[in-house]
């Protein structure tokens, strides 16, 4: 029995391991169930929008509070907005900026991008860093000049005027510099001797290459405009200029809120969004780690 | 500037391939320029002028400064949005990096995708809808927190409506706004950890928090800064959330930087004091930005 103190301390090392096992796998369930909880914390606002929308006047007025609505298919409240605001127009008008916000962008900012990457120039450096700096001017400090000048151009209330300001971002400049830098200058001068022009270059070779920072963009900058609304309020004044977000506005004052309305139009405003967020979620999320820098 | 000439009037090949460099950047120079520099300098300008809604222009001097720098309205304004700044970008960092390490942690991507998507719906949601969303949530009297608080026993609350709760209330909406946005960074950032450091530690037989403390940490101190210096840059400029649900109120409670300036250039249409106060914020955030990238500069320690 000489060997059993060691079979012992064998065993007790074996039974210490598993209950270490043990303990991980429940620290590893108590852990996911703890994001889901907040997962679930997080998205109830919207589940409590959407219910809400289903729901009249006088149901949201219940108390106590009943979650459900009574009927799950009632729409009413949907083309209501429609009846009251011209939302219709207010989702084209969002359309129509996100849109030019978003092509321009990627236009301006990948040619940007090839001329600061791949061309050598008196001062490139310090127009891009002064490019980058930009990014420490916040938009409401300019916002006042911009604003007369809109006047002085006559671009008040107009589309021009409200995507003006939108049309490019430092972002989308830094991210196309950062993708067309890493492709292969064999490439370019290839194209060159076969006697292709700069702006040939950069339409059939340097284009087709980076793809996926062109989707990155396009994607992010279409959010960025539609979810846009200090800008807008400012430079617009007639009703069938505003935006998706100042058009819910049009459903609050300050006494009395029809909140199964207002839920309803919110619903509206979100859903372009979500669809494009549900079908592209991989570059969505590619495309906001990269906006890290977007101040 | 024999450089510049030979750009515009170009002798040879390389000269004209240097041209067509500085052809494809000026779109957006000249964008860059006159939408942001030209504005900030008029700013500069303007915040030197008494400015009459016709247009007309005084000279003042440092007039304007004096008068916006002394105004009791306008330090509330800056009091209430550092008050909100202090409630928010806390609570949104470490909820964010707790939610990161979580995530982190769950094996099954198909659930961890799940999950983060759930975090992070709410950044694509405009903050006016998101301010409008949890304006009828703190509903007093219908909304649902008073409800769901009403079995725990905590009487009716006012939140958007009272004096004491109103930047709390924002704040928490800030939060909801951003944490996914800064969880995904943080997330991003985790991944690229080598395991290698862990299985080094875990030989060492060190326990999580000692793992956390001093690998973890440490690796992400660049993302940490950076999300930090984004949130404070973010809430320093909040404006949706509050134009689109208090307004600046109960009594002023919630009046923010922003908001005043809003209010002041284009209610009062009084473009001078409006032009001290973006002076002020420009100069605010680019002490904040400069002190980011002295803070980024500094190697990090292991």
């Amino acid at each position: 029995m000489a060997a059993s103190p060691q079979a012992g301390r064998v065993l007790s090392a074996a039974a210490e391991t598993s209950t270490s096992v043990t303990r991980q796998v429940h620290l590893r369930w108590i852990i996911a169930l703890a994001v889901a909880c907040g997962a679930i914390v997080v998205f109830f606002p919207f589940f409590w929008m959407a219910v809400t929308s289903l729901k009249t006047a006088p149901e949201i007025q219940r108390v106590p509070l009943q979650i459900a609505p009574d009927h799950w298919l009632n729409f009413d409240n949907y083309i209501e907005v429609f009846k009251r605001e011209p939302f219709l127009r207010y989702l084209l008008n969002s359309a129509i900026v996100a849109s030019i916000a978003a092509v321009s962008s990627v236009v301006v900012s990948s040619l940007a991008g090839f001329g600061f990457a791949k061309y050598r120039f008196p001062g490139r450096d310090i127009f891009f860093l002064a490019i980058v700096g930009i990014l420490m001017v916040p938009f409401q400090s300019v916002v006042v000049p911009l604003y007369v000048w809109m006047n002085d151009l006559g671009l008040v209330d107009t589309y021009m005027g409200i995507v003006a300001p939108d049309l490019v971002s430092v972002f989308g400049v830094f991210l196309m510099r950062n993708a067309i830098e890493v492709i292969p200058n064999d490439y370019i001068d290839a194209a060159r001797i076969d006697g292709g022009s700069e702006l040939k270059i950069f339409f059939l070779v340097i284009l087709p290459s980076v793809k996926p920072a062109i989707a990155t963009l396009l994607i992010i900058k279409f959010l960025w405009s539609w979810n846009e609304f200090f800008w807008p309020m400012v430079v617009t004044s007639s009703p069938q200029m505003r935006v998706v977000t100042m058009g819910l506005m049009s459903f609050t004052n300050m006494y009395f809120i029809e909140y199964n309305l207002l839920t309803a139009a919110a619903v509206i405003s979100i859903l372009p969004i979500l669809v494009i967020f549900i079908v592209l979620q991989r570059w969505v999320v590619q495309a906001v780690v990269m906006s890290g820098l977007k101040g | 500037m024999r450089q510049w000439y030979r750009i515009v009037f170009p002798k040879n090949y390389l000269d004209r391939r240097k041209r067509a460099g500085f052809l494809f950047v000026l779109p957006a120079l000249l964008f860059f320029g006159s939408v942001f520099l030209l504005p900030l300098a008029q700013s500069v300008l303007y915040s030197f002028h008494k400015i009459t809604p016709g247009g007309a222009r005084e000279f003042v001097g440092l007039r304007l400064y004096e008068k916006v720098l002394t105004d009791p309205t306008f330090w509330r304004a800056v009091g209430n949005t550092v008050q909100l700044l202090l409630l928010s970008v806390p609570t949104t960092v470490v909820l964010a990096l707790a939610v990161a390490l979580g995530l982190n942690r769950i094996a099954s991507l198909k659930w961890r995708n799940l999950w983060a998507s759930m975090y992070f719906l709410p950044f694509a949601t405009s903050l006016v809808a998101a301010a409008l969303i949890w304006q009828w949530i703190y509903e007093p009297v219908y909304g649902f927190l008073n409800y769901a608080l009403s079995f725990v026993g905590i009487a009716p609350q006012k939140w958007l409506q009272s004096l004491a709760q109103v930047l709390p209330s924002i704040a928490a909406v800030s939060v909801w706004v951003r944490i996914g946005f800064d969880t995904m960074i943080f997330l991003a950032a985790l991944q690229s950890i080598p395991g290698e450091y862990y299985e080094a530690a875990d030989i060492d037989g060190a326990s999580a928090w000692q793992r956390l403390r001093y690998i973890t940490l440490p690796m992400l101190n660049a993302q940490i800064i950076m999300v930090v210096i984004l949130e404070l840059i973010f809430n320093f400029k909040i404006f949706d959330q509050v134009y689109a649900t208090t307004q600046g109120g109960p009594a002023g409670a919630s009046q923010t930087i922003i908001m005043l300036l809003y209010d002041t250039a284009f209610k009062f249409f009084r473009f001078g004091d409006a032009s001290v106060m973006a002076v002020f914020v420009f100069v605010t955030l680019m002490v904040v930005t400069l002190l980011q990238w002295r803070l980024l500069r500094r190697p990090v320690e292991y």
